[in-house]
């Protein structure tokens, strides 16, 4: 681990400031950031953990939705009452993921800009990562690829967003919040990963010195019959091979409202607004499902190994499907 | 004697000190720049010069009659006036050992970009450690290149006849300007000062940035230790305290041989700074028993013969304890999912999950 100056500031100014010079890293649960430290993958000048801001509490909102700390940790979102009630994919999602020391040590807000499990990307000694060296080309394009994307990729990277908690928040309209040196906005947790492009080093809108305090969930029917569906190589404590968070509102038979997401098989937290579009105004029946997991995965690219989490991914997405139907 | 460019001053180059003893000849690798200048680097990546920047960089080079060596960790890249640039692979004429060595003689630090001028006649002329995030990688190697491009700007600028000092000097002068320059403006977090190394072995002890004193409260005493930020919860307990029932396995979060429980809720204690768990109650295996009575955990795994080469135990048993305080798992597949975080390479799982369902009634939660 390269040396680093440790900074512990108590107050959100301080942070702010802190984190917005040049060679600050963010730290708060530290499952991602030291793992990267100890690879040799981030090697900053100085750490600022968040610890010890406010950014720690799950908040009620008056419309029965919650504001979630940054610094929350993921077992605690997951037991949530609230979340388990209002939200059940979140939770589902979250416990799907890692494992309970992890999920008692990680944040919310580290798991919403966590790295990507790419193997090339976290081996200093492949030279070609652009994600980890601009420019220097693909190591996995053309290697391995079993465990990479096969939706949002480019020629620049198929590296996975490994999240299980960002498919969720992404179908469920979730929203972060966002503050740095130029104040407050909010952004859709849709939109607030990108797609690889050419800068595969670029992984979100997040703006230099600018932190992640909270997200934000409102509540609606359908988010409180969302499902979680993740599969992968173990029985537990593996990443996705593919997953998708789904919810679904039914009335007579007829879908009215549809949230698609998927995991483990792109680039970043990934919502099909083709598979809720073949769903939406349509039987709440199999052959929707099949329809809708169709167009999921239709503009898949797979590049040999991860072929089959083309046809991995349409499971999934049925699977998850009749699940949410059936809870609705 | 001033050095200018076409924005002004950049520096005032005489009268050109020589860092140390004059007498003294400073090591360059490989050999082959008698009678130039050479910009010597040492960074961490090896740097990525392709295209025509390499050209422009050559041209600069031939422009300023002057060599740039760039040292990594495990190659030489040298750039001379007159040739391509070439590669020197460690494994080919120049051992790693060489590499060190030199690092070693300069007294330049891993882990930081640290650039020397040393003159035609080998004696050191300018010396400076940056140790800044943006000056590694690629990064770290555009710093160097912008200097020497800005050296040549600032040659070309001065009047010949302004100064009596030999051509030499001028390149040397204005390389050391823009050196200067350059460093300073890349390196936002600052610049160190230098100092001939005077043990062999500091050089290869990588830096060490605001050591700091940490107190742990562990196993209900208060220790306080004097380390880097860098050191994680697990090696300081095993390595500084002594405690060393706490196993590493895989380093990375991976394993669970590492589990300790922080405030009642069990980590992974390589994935923790130990300068962040202080405030932190912290109890490891060694903390479990009262006295000579074991804990229940422990005793079930006694009873169930629970473990076969006993490394995850420690790990394994804190996990349950844990998982107990948490309340959650009940059935045998539950508590298999929630001691998911716990690997034994031995398989003694099926003793582990008896043992962890033994011990639930016997525990006071």
């Amino acid at each position: 681990v390269r040396p680093f100056a440790y900074l512990r500031p108590t107050d959100d100014r301080s942070a702010l400031h802190a984190a917005a010079e040049n060679g600050s890293e963010a730290i708060a649960g530290g499952t991602g950031m030291v793992d990267l430290l100890r690879l040799g993958v981030s090697t900053p000048a100085r750490l600022v953990d968040l610890a010890a801001l406010a950014w720690s509490r799950i908040e009620r909102s008056a419309d029965g939705g919650l504001r979630i700390g940054a610094l929350v940790k993921n077992s605690d979102l997951a037991y949530h009452p609230d979340v388990q009630e209002r939200f059940p994919a979140l939770s589902q999602a979250l416990l799907s993921g890692a494992s309970p020391q992890l999920r008692n040590m990680a944040s919310t807000g580290g798991n919403l800009l966590q790295r990507t499990r790419c193997s090339y990307f976290r081996d200093v000694a492949i030279r070609q990562c652009n994600k980890r060296l601009p420019g220097s080309g693909c190591a996995a394009i053309g290697g391995d690829t079993r465990m990479h994307a096969v939706l949002g990729g480019s020629d620049a990277c198929i590296a996975v967003h490994p999240s299980d908690m960002c498919v969720a928040l992404v179908a469920l309209d979730a929203v972060v919040r966002a503050r740095g040196p130029n104040g407050e906005r909010d952004i859709p947790v849709e939109e607030l990963h990108v797609l690889p492009g050419a800068r595969p080093d670029v992984e979100s809108v997040l703006r230099k010195g600018e932190l992640v305090t909270h997200v934000i969930l409102k509540p609606s029917p359908w988010a409180a019959r969302s499902v979680y569906v993740k599969l992968r190589d173990r029985a537990s404590f593996a990443f996705a091979l593919a997953s998708a968070a789904v919810a679904l509102d039914v009335a007579g038979g007829t879908i009215r409202t549809a949230r698609v997401a998927l995991g483990g098989v792109a680039t970043k937290p990934w919502r099909s607004h083709e598979a809720e579009h073949e769903l939406v105004g349509q039987a709440a029946n199999a052959a929707t499902f099949r329809r809708a997991a169709a167009a999921a995965m239709e503009n898949a690219q797979p590049r040999g190994d991860n072929a089959f989490k083309v046809e991995l991914g349409r499971r999934v997405v049925v699977r998850s499907l009749e699940r949410a139907a059936g809870a609705a | 004697v001033e050095s200018r460019t076409a924005d002004g001053v950049v520096g005032n180059v005489a009268p050109l000190r020589v860092i140390g003893d004059p007498a003294e000849k400073w090591p360059l690798t490989p050999g082959g720049f008698e009678g130039v200048p050479v910009v010597l680097a040492f960074v961490e990546e090896a740097p990525i010069v392709r295209g025509p920047s390499v050209e422009a960089l050559r041209a600069e080079l031939r422009g300023l009659g002057a060599a740039l060596v760039v040292v990594s960790s495990s190659d030489v890249w040298s750039f001379r006036p007159d040739n391509e640039f070439e590669r020197r692979a460690s494994a080919a004429d120049i051992s790693a050992g060489d590499l060190s060595e030199l690092r070693r003689r300069y007294g330049a630090p891993f882990g930081a970009l640290s650039v020397f001028v040393v003159d035609a006649e080998r004696r050191l002329r300018f010396a400076q450690t940056a140790v800044a995030a943006d000056v590694r990688g690629a990064a770290a190697m555009a710093t160097v290149v912008e200097a020497i491009s800005a050296a040549g700007r600032a040659l070309v600028a001065s009047s010949p006849r302004a100064v009596q000092v030999s051509r030499r000097e001028l390149v040397v002068g204005a390389l050391l300007t823009a050196l200067a320059a350059a460093l300073s403006e890349a390196c936002h977090v600052g610049t160190r000062g230098w100092a001939p190394p005077t043990q062999p072995s500091a050089a290869d002890v990588p830096s060490s940035l605001n050591e700091v004193d940490v107190t742990l409260q562990v196993n209900g005493a208060p220790h306080t230790l004097h380390l880097e930020p860098r050191v994680s919860l697990l090696d300081a307990l095993r390595e500084r305290m002594g405690l060393t029932g706490t196993k590493k396995g895989c380093d990375h979060g991976q394993c669970g041989a590492c589990t300790v429980l922080v405030d009642g809720r069990r980590v992974n204690s390589c994935l923790v700074l130990a300068v962040m768990a202080q405030g932190g109650k912290i109890t490891t295996i060694e903390g479990l028993a009262d006295g000579d009575t074991l804990h229940p955990v422990q005793a079930a795994f006694v009873e169930e013969d629970a473990l076969q080469c006993g490394y995850c135990t420690p790990g394994q048993i804190m996990s349950a304890v844990g998982l107990l305080g948490e309340g959650r798992a009940k059935t045998d597949d539950e508590v298999r999912e929630h001691m998911s975080g716990n690997i034994c390479r031995c398989g003694a799982y099926p003793n582990i999950v008896s043992a962890i369902q033994l011990a639930r009634g016997r525990v006071r939660s």
